[in-house]
């Protein structure tokens, strides 16, 4: 049986530099052993463009069904609004003109709740298309899986569940044994489902009180699920005070940090060109050598 | 009634909550605003503006809770559950996992012995607050741990159709993205403004963005942010694209960050533009 790890990029607050991390950490893992990434962010995936691969250039997108939407036989419904009653998310309006209930499909959970107490079963639950995933390989020496949530589309914990079961397979197939997953922001079902199933996990902040606010959270919803993790603090040198008052929060809580990041215009630059800064910029490896064999430590 | 306004994006981290704080102050100069902070899972605004937030409520989702006198171990609530929140095993009580209910009460309706009873779970808190003369706030926050947003949204929401008449303008600010709580906080927004960055992930996310409000059928335009740092032709592709416009240039510096850093809300011309393209409207009818 293969020993494959997991280790997955989060924040909490958006544009922290989660995709920056992740990419660069991965260019510099991928040197040493075999690794496959895995872009968790559905709703934004942003960590294949940071590798410079676009859409087109993935080659085996497969439309994937991961929910469930109610749709009504109008000729079966007797208008008695047991449905509108019983759902619980605002999908279900009712047309006063034709008094038949309209069900938003954008709202729609899909949890038959309105199926269940139809008494005419006029209701039926149907499965839909709610996004994509896909393989691609790098130039930079490992695979990566990705998918997309459908535009206005629910569901993308799951479709993030099932873009890190393509990756896991898919390290089983090539040999690997690290899963890098880059997550969405927020603390919400997508990043509920990265987090699920990872050994390690790094959490990327920033010295002012939105990205401090957000990594307690963000930590707090780890903590949840006893996953150990450590900290980076990105941009460090944007604000020294409260760097430090993150750092002695780490201190207190006896969390890792695992390194600092300094504001460099090389980072937005790497961005720009699509390659990762240590290839850009090799001169940057270091920094990230250093919190990349912290991590080992803790793997 | 106030004019309800969203501040969107698909990337995170692209200004969203920065420019929806500061155009809420330059609007508040002339106008009632109330600022919705609807990124249920990280709000910033408060912290933003240095808001004091009080606690309106706790909000609550329906979980089941077995009566064991009642329940025959039939295994239908198990069987009905479409988020593997019931576990049950073959001449056992079914076992709930409170985790993954979403609070949808499908269980309730198909057990054929009336022995799900409603329990509920705390799932969020709605908060409000005040800057000043003009300007106030309401929020909430998901508890850590739940996956299911959309009554948290849906809940904030009520509070805020409660008060919004005595407004000119309810400025809502999203989450990133384009899942549910982005699409439930869209959801009821007469016009939006998407806020993204001249980069290729700025490209990229902001177009997603788009096509949501698009098929939201939701009139939206783009404000670009961190101008100056990429290649602006991106972005005005997307402008062309979706035939929209980019209806201000919101500069990018390290002090403006540094700044951010500190808890300063961003001001200048950039942002007295948006608020006149805001209030623009208006005039117009």
């Amino acid at each position: 049986m293969s020993d494959i790890k997991y280790l997955t990029i989060l924040s909490g607050k958006g544009g922290t530099g989660k995709t920056t991390v992740s990419s660069n950490l991965a260019v510099l893992f991928a040197r040493k052993r075999k690794i496959v990434g895995a872009d968790c962010d559905a709703d934004a995936p942003n960590f294949g463009l940071s590798f410079g691969i676009k859409e087109n250039d993935f080659s085996d997108w497969q439309e994937v069904q991961t929910n469930e939407k109610a749709v009504l036989d109008e000729s079966k419904c007797a208008g008695c609004k047991k449905c509108l009653e019983v759902c619980n998310f605002g999908a279900i309006s009712w047309n006063e003109k034709i008094n038949k209930p309209e069900f938003n499909s954008m709202l729609c959970e899909g949890c038959g709740a309105c199926e269940l107490v139809c008494p005419n079963g006029a209701i039926k639950l149907v499965k839909i298309n709610n996004g994509k995933i896909a393989s691609v390989k790098t130039d930079y020496g490992f695979s990566l899986a990705s998918g997309q949530l459908n535009i206005g589309a629910t569901g993308s914990g799951k479709v993030v569940t099932l873009i890190k079961e393509k990756a896991s397979k898919m390290a089983q197939n090539e040999g690997a044994n690290l899963v890098l997953s880059d997550s969405a922001a927020g603390v919400g079902c997508p990043v509920i489902a990265s987090i699920q199933g990872s050994d390690f996990i790094v959490a990327v902040t920033e010295p002012t009180p939105s990205g401090f606010s957000d990594l307690e959270r963000v930590l707090g919803t780890v903590e949840h699920f006893r996953i150990p993790y450590g900290v980076i603090i990105n941009r460090y040198d944007l604000n020294f005070q409260f760097t430090k008052k993150i750092e002695d929060f780490l201190k207190k809580n006896k969390i890792p940090l695992l390194g600092k990041l300094p504001y460099d215009k090389k980072f937005i630059k790497s961005l720009i060109n699509m390659k990762p800064a240590v290839i850009e910029y090799p001169e940057l490896t270091e920094k990230f050598e250093k919190i990349l064999k912290k991590i080992k430590d803790n793997i | 009634m106030g004019k309800r306004i969203a501040i969107t994006g698909g990337k995170g981290g692209t200004g969203k909550s920065t420019i929806a704080t500061a155009v809420a102050v330059e609007l508040a100069e002339n106008n009632r605003v109330l600022l919705v902070d609807a990124d249920v899972d990280c709000p910033n605004d408060h912290l933003i503006l240095g808001i004091k937030r009080n606690k309106v409520k706790d909000i609550f989702q329906p979980i089941p809770k077995i009566n064991k006198k009642k329940c025959k171990k039939c295994g239908r609530c198990a069987e009905v559950c479409r988020e593997s929140a019931i576990v049950q095993v073959k001449g056992e009580f079914p076992v709930i996992i409170p985790d993954q209910c979403i609070g949808c009460s499908a269980c309730m309706i198909a057990c054929p012995f009336g022995a799900i009873e409603k329990d509920k779970k705390k799932i969020g808190i709605v908060y409000n607050g005040s800057l000043k003369k003009n300007l106030d706030y309401f929020s909430a926050e998901t508890e850590l741990g739940v996956e299911e947003e959309s009554p948290i949204i849906n809940a904030l929401k009520k509070e805020v159709e409660r008060v919004e008449k005595e407004y000119d303008y309810v400025l809502f600010d999203t989450s990133p993205g384009t899942h549910c709580n982005v699409i439930s906080a869209l959801q009821g927004c007469e016009e939006a403004y998407s806020v993204t960055e001249p980069t290729p992930l700025g490209e990229h996310d902001g177009e997603l963005s788009l096509k949501l409000l698009d098929k939201l059928k939701i009139s939206f335009k783009i404000i670009l942010n961190k101008s100056g740092i990429g290649d602006r032709k991106i972005i005005e592709n997307l402008e062309k694209k979706y035939k929209t416009e980019i209806i201000t240039d919101v500069p990018y510096s390290k002090s403006i960050i540094e700044n951010y850093s500190k808890g300063i809300p961003i001001e200048g011309r950039s942002i007295k533009k948006f608020a006149e393209e805001l209030t623009r409207g208006e005039v117009e009818k």
